[in-house]
Parts: C-alpha cells; sequence; structure tokens
C-alpha cells in the first residue's frame, strides 16, 4: 500500500506526468490522419463507449476511493473550497466522454455514407411549449436542489481576519486562476499575469476566423475536424484544467511540489536554484564574466526569441504545416502560428526549467524585461 | 376534493383578472396553435423559437450549460442582493458582518448559496463553451456570438475575483495581493511592468505605486480600504451592469442567427 | 465652379428670399473635409476629455493610508547577525545586523508582493506564494523573484535613534545599494 502510494506520489511529479500526458494526448485526441488511424488500430476510441466511460469512472471512483483513506490526501481534497475542482474534474471527464462518444459514433456513421446522428434528429420538429419549457423546468429544480444541499453540507469558507503581514502558506489564487499561478513559476508576472491571459481572450476570440473549415458545424465529429479539437482540447485539457488540478492539488507550503499522499512539509528542501541563459552562455560554456553592456550581454536570448518567432512560423509554413499555411493563407496563418508558438513557449520553458534550470532567456532585471 | 378544485379552477380561468394577466385567455392549451400562443404570448418565453428541430431540445446535445449559467447568475443576483443588506464593505465591519451573516441571520445560508453558486457558474460557463466547441457552434454565422461568450466567460470570473476579497480574511486579501501585483506588472502602465522606467523624464518617474494601472485598480497602494470598496461596488453594480449587457446581445444574437446550432 | 441649382433669369433679383439651406445643395469638397475635420475632432475630444477625467478620477489627491516612517530603537538593541522581526507586523520591515552595518529590508517579495517568511534554520527568506527564496542580504537566490528584496532608507536621528523612512527605496539591481542611506554604519 505504502508503496503504491510512493509510485504515485513519484509519477505525479510535474515533469514526468507532463510528458506522459504529452505522450498519450495526440494519440487519445488525434490531430491528423496519422495519429487518427494509430489511435483507431490501438483501440484507444474504444475509451469512448459506453464500456468505456464505466470504465474510466470505475478508475476514477476507484482512486478517490483509495485515496480518501489517505490522511494527507484526505486533507485536501475535502478543504471546502477545494470541492468543487473535484467536482470539476468528474465533470469535465464526464462530458469529454459524452462529446467524444458522440464524435466517434457520428464519425462513424459519416465513414458509412449517413448523416450525423443530429441531422436524423432535426427532421423532426417541437414545440417549444410544452418540449422545451419541461426540460427547462426540470434542469432548474435539480440544479437548484444540488445547491441548496451543497450550501447545507458544506459551510462557505472563511480563514482568519485579514492580516496585511503574514502571507499564510501556501497563499493559494482563487481555484480558477491557478493555472495562471502555475505558469508564474514558469515566467514573470508580466507574462504570466498580464500577456498570457491577453493572448488567451485574444486566442479565444479568433478561434472562429482561424479554423475555416466549414465541415462540422452543428454536430459532434473528430473525423472532420480533427485538428481544431486536438489543439483545442491540449488548452483545454492540458494547459488549463490540468494546470488547475495541479496548483489546487499538488502546491504545497512555499509553492512547492507534494505528490497526492505527501505530507505538506513546510521545511521540505527543493534546490530551486536557477540560471538565466546568459549566464549559461558566459559563465559555463565561455567561462568568462558577463559583458557590462545589456544587450550584448543578452544577445543570446535575442538571437533564439527571433529564431523562435521569426524563422521557425517560415519552416512550418513550408514542410509540417503546410496545408494549413495553404487553407489559411498568410495573414490567417501569421496571426495562428504567433498563438500556437506563445502557447507551446509554456511547456518549452517547462522543460528548459526541470531540464536545464533555466531560469530566463532573456533577463534585463533592470527594466523588469524578463522572458 | 380535486374536482371541486378543478372547477374553481376553471371559473378562475373565466375571470377579467386571469384574462387580464395572460394574453391567452382561459381556454385550455391543448391545440397545436394554443400551443405556439403560449411562446408568443409570454415576454418570458418569448426569447424562445416557437419550434425547434428535435436534435435541439436534447439534453445529451445541448447539455443545458448555456441556460443553467443564467439561471445561476439568477440565484446569485437574488442571493447577492439579500446579502446586501447586512454587509458593510469597510475593514473595520466586513469580517465580522461576514460571520453574523451566518450566525446571528436566521437561515443565514445566503452566503453559502452564493459562494458556491458562484463556483458552479463558473463551471456552468466553462463546460457552455467546452459544449459550443465540441459542436463547433462557433462557425459562421456565429462568430460574434462566440466573442461575445468569450467576453462573458472573462466578465464572469472577475465578478467572481472580486467577490473573492469581500469577506476580508486572509484567503480574499492574499489571492488579492496576488493578482493585483499582475496588474501592476503590466508593460509601461505598472510600477513594476517592464517599460515603466522608461516613461520618465529625468528623475520624475510619470508610472510609480501610485500612479499606475495598479493603483486605479486598488485605490491605494496596498489592499486595503480602498480596494475593499472598490472591488464592492464592482462586484455588485459595475460589472453585472456591464454582464447584463452582454447578455443582452448573446440572448439576441443565438436567435437571430438561427437558434442552437444544427447540421445543415 | 458652376452651381446647378440657377435661378430662373426672369425673376427680379430683389425679392428673392435668402437662399435656403437645401441638403440637396453639393457641398465642395474643400468645406467638407474642413467641416468633417472640426466635427469629428470635436467629437474625439470630447470623448478624450471625458475618458480622461474618469481616469484622473481614480486617482486621488488624497490617500489614506498608514504612515510610512517610524522610529526603529538603538543600534545596541540589534544583535549582530541576526534578523529582527520586531517591526514586520506593524511596519513590514526587517532589520538586519552584520557585522559593519544595519540595514531595513521590505517585507514584500520582488515577485508579486507576498511576505516572505524568515527562516532562521535554513538562514533564508522564503516567500509562500511562489517559493522565492532570499539571502540574508536580500538577494534572490532560487524560485521565481525577479530581483532581489528592496531596502529602506535608514538614519539616525539627533539623539541616537533608527529612523526607518520607507517612502525612499533602494534597489540592488540598479547599484543603489552602495547608497550611504540605504544603510547604517555601526
Amino acid at each position: 500500500m505504502e508503496s503504491l502510494k510512493a509510485i504515485i506520489n513519484a509519477a505525479c511529479a510535474p515533469e514526468i506526468m507532463f510528458t506522459a500526458i504529452l505522450l498519450v494526448f495526440f494519440f487519445l485526441f488525434p490531430p491528423n490522419d496519422w495519429f487518427y488511424k494509430a489511435s483507431k488500430k490501438l483501440g484507444l476510441n474504444k475509451l469512448w463507449t459506453k464500456n468505456g466511460g464505466i470504465g474510466i469512472f470505475v478508475v476514477m471512483i476507484l482512486f478517490f476511493a483509495f485515496g480518501l483513506s489517505d490522511d494527507n490526501f484526505r486533507l485536501i481534497v475535502i478543504k471546502p473550497d477545494n470541492v468543487p475542482i473535484v467536482g470539476l474534474l468528474f465533470l469535465v471527464v464526464f462530458f469529454l466522454w459524452l462529446s467524444l462518444k458522440q464524435a466517434w459514433e457520428n464519425d462513424k456513421r459519416i465513414e458509412e455514407g449517413k448523416p450525423p446522428a443530429e441531422a436524423d434528429d432535426a427532421k423532426e420538429k417541437v414545440l417549444v411549449w410544452p418540449d422545451l419549457v419541461y426540460i427547462e423546468l426540470i434542469a432548474l429544480v435539480v440544479i437548484s436542489a444540488l445547491l441548496l444541499v451543497w450550501a447545507i453540507g458544506l459551510g462557505a469558507p472563511l480563514e482568519e481576519p485579514a492580516n496585511p503581514t503574514v502571507s499564510p502558506n501556501p497563499s493559494k489564487a482563487p481555484w480558477y486562476f491557478l493555472g495562471l499561478q502555475e505558469m508564474l513559476v514558469y515566467f514573470d508576472p508580466w507574462i504570466a499575469g498580464v500577456v498570457f491571459p491577453t493572448v488567451i481572450i485574444l486566442g479565444f476570440m479568433a478561434i472562429p476566423f482561424l479554423d475555416n473549415n466549414p465541415k462540422g458545424c452543428g454536430y459532434y465529429s473528430v473525423k472532420d475536424r480533427k485538428m481544431a479539437v486536438s489543439i483545442f482540447l491540449f488548452f483545454w485539457l492540458v494547459l488549463w484544467i490540468f494546470l488547475i488540478s495541479t496548483g489546487t492539488f499538488l502546491r504545497g507550503p512555499n509553492w512547492n511540489f507534494f505528490g497526492p499522499f505527501e505530507y505538506w512539509d513546510p521545511h521540505k528542501l527543493v534546490a530551486l536554484t536557477n540560471l538565466n541563459l546568459s549566464e549559461l552562455i558566459y559563465m559555463i560554456i565561455l567561462k568568462r564574466p558577463l559583458p557590462e553592456n545589456i544587450f550584448l550581454r543578452e544577445a543570446g536570448g535575442f538571437i533564439v526569441m527571433g529564431i523562435y518567432f521569426g524563422l521557425i512560423p517560415l519552416i512550418l509554413a513550408k514542410t509540417f504545416l503546410k496545408d494549413v499555411y495553404q487553407r489559411l493563407g498568410p495573414v490567417r496563418y501569421s496571426i495562428f502560428i504567433v498563438f500556437l508558438l506563445l502557447a507551446i513557449s509554456l511547456p518549452i520553458k517547462m522543460y528548459l526549467r526541470w531540464g536545464f534550470n533555466i531560469k530566463y532567456i532573456i533577463a534585463i532585471p533592470e527594466f523588469f524585461f524578463n522572458i | 376534493m380535486s374536482e371541486g378544485n378543478n372547477k374553481f379552477l376553471e371559473n378562475f380561468k373565466k375571470t377579467q383578472l386571469y384574462r387580464a394577466i395572460f394574453r391567452t385567455g382561459g381556454a385550455p392549451i391543448s391545440t397545436h396553435k394554443q400551443r405556439i400562443l403560449v411562446t408568443l404570448n409570454n415576454v418570458f418565453l418569448h426569447l424562445h423559437p416557437i419550434r425547434l428541430p428535435k436534435h435541439a431540445v436534447k439534453v445529451k446535445y445541448t447539455w443545458c450549460m448555456g441556460g443553467l449559467s443564467f439561471f445561476v447568475f439568477l440565484v446569485l443576483t437574488i442571493t447577492g442582493i439579500l446579502l446586501m443588506f447586512y454587509y458593510r464593505p469597510t475593514v473595520e465591519y466586513a469580517y465580522g458582518d461576514i460571520i453574523d451573516l451566518s450566525e446571528q441571520v436566521p437561515l443565514g445560508l445566503m452566503r453559502e448559496i452564493h459562494r458556491w453558486g458562484a463556483h458552479l457558474m463558473v463551471i456552468t460557463v466553462w463546460l457552455h463553451m467546452f459544449r459550443v466547441f465540441m459542436t463547433g457552434s462557433y462557425k459562421p454565422p456565429r462568430e460574434f456570438n462566440w466573442m461575445v461568450g468569450v467576453i462573458l466567460l472573462v466578465l464572469t470570473m472577475l465578478m467572481s475575483f472580486t467577490g473573492y476579497l469581500l469577506p476580508w480574511d486572509q484567503l480574499a486579501i492574499w489571492a488579492i495581493t496576488v493578482g493585483s501585483n499582475m496588474a501592476g506588472a503590466t508593460p509601461l502602465l505598472g510600477a513594476s511592468g517592464p517599460g515603466a522606467s522608461l516613461l520618465a523624464i529625468g528623475d520624475v518617474n510619470f508610472v510609480h505605486a501610485a500612479s499606475d494601472a495598479r493603483f486605479a485598480m486598488l485605490g491605494g497602494r496596498f489592499v486595503g480600504e480602498g480596494a475593499l470598496l472598490r472591488f464592492y461596488v464592482l462586484h455588485c453594480i459595475g460589472l453585472p451592469f456591464v454582464i447584463m449587457i452582454f447578455m443582452i446581445v448573446h440572448f439576441w444574437r443565438v436567435r437571430k442567427d438561427g437558434g442552437i446550432s444544427g447540421p445543415t | 465652379m458652376s452651381d446647378p441649382i440657377q435661378k430662373p433669369s426672369n425673376q427680379p433679383a430683389q425679392t428673392t428670399p435668402p437662399k435656403p439651406v437645401s441638403l440637396n445643395e453639393p457641398m465642395d469638397r474643400r468645406s467638407f473635409i474642413k467641416w468633417s475635420v472640426i466635427g469629428w475632432g470635436a467629437f474625439v475630444a470630447v470623448l478624450g476629455g471625458y475618458g480622461a477625467m474618469i481616469m484622473r478620477y481614480l486617482f486621488p489627491n488624497v490617500l489614506f493610508e498608514p504612515k510610512q516612517s517610524f522610529l526603529a530603537g538603538y543600534p545596541d538593541e540589534y544583535t549582530i547577525g541576526e534578523v529582527s522581526e520586531r517591526f514586520k507586523d506593524k511596519h513590514g520591515a526587517w532589520i538586519v545586523r552584520d557585522t559593519e552595518k544595519i540595514y531595513v529590508l521590505a517585507t514584500f517579495c520582488t515577485h508579486l508582493g507576498c511576505t516572505p517568511n524568515w527562516m532562521g534554520n535554513e538562514n533564508k527568506f522564503k516567500c509562500p506564494c511562489h517559493g522565492s527564496g532570499f539571502y540574508k542580504t536580500g538577494i534572490n537566490f532560487e524560485g521565481p523573484a525577479p530581483r532581489p528584496l528592496e531596502r529602506y532608507k535608514i538614519t539616525l536621528t539627533d539623539d541616537g535613534e533608527i529612523f526607518i523612512d520607507k517612502t525612499k527605496k533602494f534597489q540592488q539591481e540598479k547599484g543603489e545599494w552602495s547608497d550611504p542611506e540605504s544603510y547604517l554604519s555601526v
């Protein structure tokens, strides 16, 4: 039992879990034909059937039941403000399953030359009164009852009165912002707190203009819009839900990482000594002191950024994303690739931190300009 | 008993009062035309179209999440108004008032419903977005409504964020301290953001701790009296006002863009 | 330029009423541009004025915030090599004495403004929010904090008491820690 817990604790370390997710992700949610076929060959699409759904939920419930027998796990999960996130996890998995089940069923119908299931339904028209109104009424009653039970069963949390001189350890943002707070570990506040949120909002708003595939409107489908679904689920499941769960359940005192069954020891020692790219280039590789001139010092970083945002889009347009470039045209492609590269910079920065302890690519603290 | 009741109801439906309230009058709703009239003659129901394709009323297609978000918003409005009766947004009283809300007010569940409702609304709004994406419902002609939806999502989270400060406990003040310091890191506009020190003539800094984006948000150099009042006003009046406007546009465009999406 | 709406020539000129402003009357390009610039310019100016007014309204002239300076006792009340937390709660400052000087560190993490904790055993300041660590000098060495803790101005009053002024800050990355007001030689 204890060894199982130790294994889970170790596997939950961000670098291991994140790598595992990355490896599995594109087979589960294929972005192109090759992965789509591989997914089918491996039988992963069976997850999105009735039996698969039951299987997923049995595993999840067993995990939580097993976890609740552990004191440390219980302490985190039962904390009133964390309960909604446990609920969120189950709801997201359920609705993910529900949408993908319908999507794969529709894919099968489309392969057989039939229209999606929604099209069959849509032939019949129903009246709002009473066919829709009674469904709405039931939904309202159910949700009211749920809220009431929840409110009676679980008191709203209230901690000690505000004290501006004592930060609780750990201090967490509201749970829906914990994804941002997790980014703060890897990026400076002006990027993680200002640039990224702005980019996320603009990126979401740009979706209808970047996805100009006319198919796949008004019915669940993967086959008709593989790339769109895969990219969206990557943001939504990995960079959103997963980061929030990590921030909620696995970040403890001093914002150190703790496995789900680990005791939150405020004195846990973790070496977080990081160095900047400029220091790596000059002091470790070239073995000389940092130059005085800021631009000379950070030249390496500027070159890396130039390559990342200048050269890589061009290379991608000629190679991997050739089809995308042809479909979108130069303007849409440029916007799309900038958003995509910005989003991918988060995992890249994570790996640079885990692998090489890189703190900043460009570090100009004199002007608070650190990337 | 039931017959008597029915008779009473039948008679009531013939009164001038009943006819004054319900435009359809007292006739039993049994024909197709009468069912249509129910929707048409009611200001609340006429948000809906009269008839829908069958897939659009199926829960497995819509998940009900958009409607539930709106309903939870209404619940939050009602409980929020009730909470305002007892809560005073000052550093001196805020925390005590929150305690009194659950201890001195009979059936003091309002704060619980409000808080869990707020969490629930964030979740339902997210799931609504998820559903809209998975059905490809942002595609033409619904691009604009998707954008309005994204703004509503942001506003929902801002509502929740401003409400987080009001209990004035440790959780509140530190969550807002961390959040507002991010505003202080805004490029050019924040005192500790990149470029702020470039906006200076000689020794005079134009962007400093008492003149930057963070100050505008907090009404002070740190999270204190000014911040509590500003967040309270934004939470109770400012953001709800904005969110209502966007909600009106959102609902109106759902209808104008052809109702709930469906295969063509 | 010819006026297309010409008066019939048989009408006596003196009896004509003043020409009414007609919407049908074509406007020449020059005056069209002139009036649109004036009109839109005024519109934008009014909007901008309102905007600026609202922006300025957010920044009051007087702030009711606690006093920014305090007296911190006499230098010999502080032991060499120790971090004093005496004024942490009340004034947000650590007073540190090393072998040759006393300096005052602000208790605001340079990452996002949480209050770090002094961990005597590990000889470092550790921020609970995102794990930034600082040496006793205030220099950052681990975690996300981009720069060292800030120091406050410290001077002696005439009767030898320590006077700390929090309105003046000294940042190491700008080379300000060598400023004689940023420390007190003892």
